[in-house]
């Protein structure tokens, strides 16, 4: 509980006005998670700044009180980033939305972090350009949270992630200075505060602005859909695609699993015996284009590909894709709720790490489906459980835990795109050590020295983990998070 | 800890014939500054015990790949070790199904090249002097070339990172998957950090396979206008060259000149370089920026395939100032300056301007899709003073038109006279920030103190 709470909120209703400011419990419900519902928090209050001048008193107010504060863009991380888990103070970031200035000559846009995602995209679109970054939520989620979480989407074998984009920020630092770090020209010199900041998940700085590089629409988009008789062979053909120097736009996969599920939901023509199907964009000049399909078709063959779809038109198009887009929705149908996970193995992995999710899903009763950017080794088991049932959700969540395990013995990550937040925070050791870690933490604490912003996140909450971590990796556990225990936030 | 007493601690390390002192050292001075000792490791332990040594008697240290790049930075405040890297130059591993690959970090970028090679794959990084350089040494720069149109940076390619800090303390950051976010992004860290936040000891990249076809277009331009309108119309079109490289004549006569290209003097030359697995859309690809090129003013145009087009891109990545690359080390400078891409040319039009104003050689060369501009200033016969003073306005100069547009200018490579005369770096945004991870990375100022930005 935040000390003088009456008079606080007065003072910030005199910064952002009085309908900017949430402190009744009915209206802060909304902010009480984000797109990892497993976990809940109430902030004490939320406030919603429209210009980067507000974000900065408010974080003055934070600062001189010591209060807690956390960034919110549209809250659909899914790894609990947005919550204020040990209290405090939401920062809305949902009336930061200008597009500030799109400057096409020079293939940059600047941007307030509140815009979404897909309106960049729309604004520039008829100038011929687009912002290459598409994660699947493009349109709610915010270009600010996206920074933040170094969000992926379908197109990242080809053009790399949110990072990679990237050229400019102005921050407000948790004792309420703005600084603007990066910008439109290239190779600023200094350390590369952009870079670590993309990736921080709001833990070093409210972005206010982002500049980012936009990207001219290439000549020719040709998507093929291969349909294949298991799962060994669709991914020999990743990694065939791969190993030929092909890189595709997108490069997609999903399992015997999805493809039903998806099939009865969203009808999308995929065959209901299928093993698993293989989506493939290739963009770039028309006759590249042209050739690459060949290549790619060729692999497919090799692989005994049961059938080619080629989209001859957009509307062709977007059916082969419509599947592909209504995975989450449809697995509602199999089980009534899903635990989306999300790690990454080197791609020549696939097959083996395929087979073990499969062993694990028998292991626990619990359907394990995949639907995921095969073409980055990143996966993405949606675990299907029955909430209603304690049991379940253990074993979920444990099921979980067995495959991060198991993609980090594999030389991967933990999570690819969805971030560590609080899901996560407790399997950090599994990758890195003590040292590895407190480096880390040294960025943080020049960003972010007192903590106030966004506490308890990301980090390894109990030391006995680190040693688990460390020595026992094949012992590692689910256990509640420290805020579960505490009652500060509960899972359903 | 007394200098014997050092000495004796790291040769206790890596062994007496891999520790040198005395007038042996002469050859690792930094900008004149002589170290009293030069470590050579061979071992990511060795490098971590050695800075142990390094930090516990309060040695200022530098770290050091193949030199090819040691002009560069400030005058270093003090200079007692050298930390050479040569003997960590081993290939970890070349994951050549999953196309990533692990060095040390005193590979040499030709060896790491040549390795990949054998499974026709390769790192697309092409900074000047690539056949010299070390991968470690490369990062710690932030050293790019031509190809980053299309292949980015560094910061772009590196996906995992070993670095031994200031104390000895040996961390990873980063995985070796192609896609991570795991914890913060540690990589982009050390990039460009001019090793003050520790030793890249290890480094994993994202790596390319070979792209079948490759050819470059190369057009004449009399006037900067026309080479500025090319410029934009390749840039707002769906072509997509690899590299796209402005020369000024200097550069161009030059150039055209080693490469043994056909050329008439007098003519700025707008290179760009297109790659496919097809070789009819590097075709198509070509004839339209031929296209664009002839109709914005260029009075014909070479085609470059293969031999003639390595030769080529080499000779443009490898330029070093003055006309014949004959002027006295210390009278040469380079210069790299950022801008944004519709402003190349006049930043092409205040280095002419400003190096005929103060008499000096001046050769620029840029990479027009990226806005890098890099200006290769040279005399042949002036005093150190006068070369001094001239570099000084042109730099004052030029940077601040660079800054009028957003963008910065450093000084790559000059002679120490000319570095206590003005800041290498420039003003620096969020330098606050800067500091206050150097305090916390290396508290001591052990690692190459006073060389990187307002004093880091
Ligand atoms: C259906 C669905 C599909 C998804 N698909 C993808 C996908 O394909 N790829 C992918 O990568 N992710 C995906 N996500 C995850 C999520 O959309 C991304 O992580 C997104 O970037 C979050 O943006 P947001 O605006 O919702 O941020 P929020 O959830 O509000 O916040 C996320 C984190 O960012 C911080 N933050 C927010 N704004 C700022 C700011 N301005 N400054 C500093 N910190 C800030 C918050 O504190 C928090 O830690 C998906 C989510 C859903 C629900």
């Amino acid at each position: 509980m935040i000390q003088g709470k009456t008079r606080i909120v007065r003072e910030l209703e005199k910064i952002v006005g009085p309908n900017a400011v949430i402190h009744t419990e009915e209206e802060l419900r909304v902010y009480e998670c984000d797109g990892a519902t497993i976990f809940r928090a109430l902030p004490d209050m939320v406030v919603l700044p429209a210009t980067t001048h507000q974000v900065a008193e408010i974080v003055k107010v934070c600062h001189r009180e010591q209060i807690y504060f956390v960034p919110r863009g549209a809250g659909t991380g899914l790894s609990g980033g947005a919550l204020a888990s040990q209290g405090g103070i939401i920062i809305g970031l949902n009336r930061m939305i200008r597009i500030l200035e799109t400057d096409v000559p020079n293939q940059r846009a600047v941007v307030e972090s509140g815009v979404v995602n897909v309106w960049l995209a729309q604004k520039i679109s008829g100038d011929g350009y687009y912002y290459a970054p598409d994660p699947a939520s493009q349109t709610a989620c915010t270009i600010g949270g996206n920074v933040a979480e170094n969000a992926g989407g379908v197109h990242t074998p080809k053009y790399g992630v949110t990072t990679n984009h990237v050229l400019g920020l102005e921050v407000v630092l948790p004792n309420g200075e703005t600084v603007e770090i990066g910008g439109k020209v290239l190779d600023p010199p200094g350390y590369d505060l952009v870079g670590v900041f993309v990736g921080s998940e709001g833990t070093f700085a409210i972005a206010t602005t982002v500049t980012v590089r936009i990207l001219h629409k290439p000549e020719a988009v040709k998507t093929l859909m291969g349909i294949f008789h298991n799962i060994e062979d669709a991914s020999n053909a990743v990694s065939g695609i791969v190993a030929r120097g092909i890189i595709p736009a997108c490069l997609e996969m999903m399992d015997k699993l999805s493809i039903q599920a998806v099939e009865k939901w969203a009808k999308a023509g995929y065959p209901m015996d299928a093993g698993a199907v293989l989506l493939v964009e290739l963009d770039g000049p028309k006759a590249e284009v042209e050739a690459l399909a060949d290549l790619v078709v060729e692999v497919f063959q090799a692989q005994r590909v049961r059938e080619v779809r080629v989209a001859k038109n957009d509307e062709e198009r977007e059916l082969l894709w419509k599947g592909r887009k209504a995975a989450l929705a449809a697995m509602g149908q199999i089980r009534p709720d899903c635990y989306l996970q999300d790690a990454v193995i080197p791609r020549t992995k696939l097959p083996i790490i395929l087979k073990e999710i499969e062993e694990l899903s028998q292991e626990y009763g619990l359907p394990v489906a995949n639907v995921f950017h095969a073409g980055d080794g990143n996966l993405h088991p949606f675990i299907l459980y029955d909430g209603r049932y304690e049991e379940e959700i253990r074993k979920a969540v444990e099921l979980g835990a067995r495959i991060m395990n198991r993609c980090v013995e594999m030389g991967g990550s933990i999570t690819g795109e969805h971030g560590v937040g609080l899901e996560k925070q407790d399997f950090m050791p599994l990758m890195y050590t003590e040292d590895d870690l407190e480096a880390m933490m040294k960025v943080k604490c020049a960003f972010n020295p007192d903590q106030i912003l966004n506490p308890g996140k990301i980090f390894p909450t109990s030391k006995s983990c680190v040693e688990v971590g460390q020595h026992k990796r094949d012992r590692i556990r689910y256990e509640p998070h420290r805020i579960e225990k505490e009652g500060l936030a509960q899972r359903f | 800890m007394a200098h014997t007493e050092w000495i004796h601690a790291l040769e206790k390390v890596v062994g007496a014939d891999h520790v040198i002192s005395g007038s042996e050292a002469g050859t690792f001075a930094v900008d004149g500054k002589v170290p009293q000792a030069v470590v050579f490791p061979s071992t990511v332990e060795e490098t971590s015990s050695v800075m142990a040594i390094a930090s516990e008697a309060a040695l200022k240290t530098i770290p050091w790949g193949a030199g090819s790049q040691m002009a560069l930075g400030a005058i270093p405040a003090r200079v007692d070790l050298v930390v050479a890297l040569k003997h960590l130059n081993h290939l970890v591993d070349h994951e050549w199904g999953d196309m990533t690959a692990t060095v040390q970090g005193g590979m040499r970028l030709e060896d790491f090249q040549q390795a990949l090679g054998q499974h026709q794959q390769y790192l697309p990084l092409d900074p000047p002097f690539a056949d010299q350089a070390t991968v470690g040494g490369l990062l710690a720069t932030n050293a790019s070339g031509p190809r980053r149109l299309f292949y980015g940076t560094a910061r772009d390619l590196l996906i995992a990172i070993t670095v031994v800090h200031a104390d000895g303390t040996v961390t990873k950051g980063g995985a070796k998957v192609v896609k991570n976010v795991t914890g913060y992004d540690m990589n982009k860290l050390y990039i460009g950090s001019l090793g003050t936040l520790g030793i890249i000891a290890e480094a994993t990249f994202r790596v390319y396979s070979r792209i079948a076809w490759e050819k470059t277009w190369l057009a004449p331009f009399l006037t900067l206008d026309h080479a500025e309108e090319a410029i934009a119309q390749i840039m707002d079109s769906s072509l997509v060259p690899n590299a796209l490289e402005l020369l000024d004549k200097a550069a161009a006569r030059r150039v055209t000149n080693r490469a043994s290209i056909g050329w008439t003097d007098g003519q700025y030359a707008l290179a760009a370089s297109v790659e496919s697995v097809a070789e009819e859309a590097v075709d198509t690809q070509i004839e339209e920026i031929g296209r664009i090129s002839r109709k914005v003013g260029s009075p014909g145009g070479n085609l470059l395939h293969d031999e003639p087009h390595h030769t080529f891109w080499r000779e443009v990545r490898d330029i070093t100032p003055g006309t014949n690359g004959t002027a006295p080390r210390h009278l040469r400078a380079v210069l790299k300056g950022g801008v944004l891409i519709s402003k190349v040319a006049d930043a092409f039009r205040v280095g002419e301007e400003e190096a005929k104003a103060q008499g000096l050689d001046i050769c620029i060369v840029a990479e027009a899709g990226s806005g890098i501009v890099r200006y290769y200033v040279s005399a042949e016969d002036r005093s150190l003073q006068q070369f001094v003073e001239g570099t000084v306005s042109t730099v004052e100069r030029i940077r601040s038109t660079c800054e009028a547009q957003e963008g910065s200018l450093i000084i790559l490579e000059a002679d120490a006279a000319l570095k206590t005369r003005i800041d290498v770096w420039g003003p620096v945004k969020g330098l606050k920030l800067m500091q206050g991870i150097k305090e916390r990375f290396d508290p001591r100022q052990t690692l190459n103190p006073g060389r990187f930005v307002g004093g880091i």
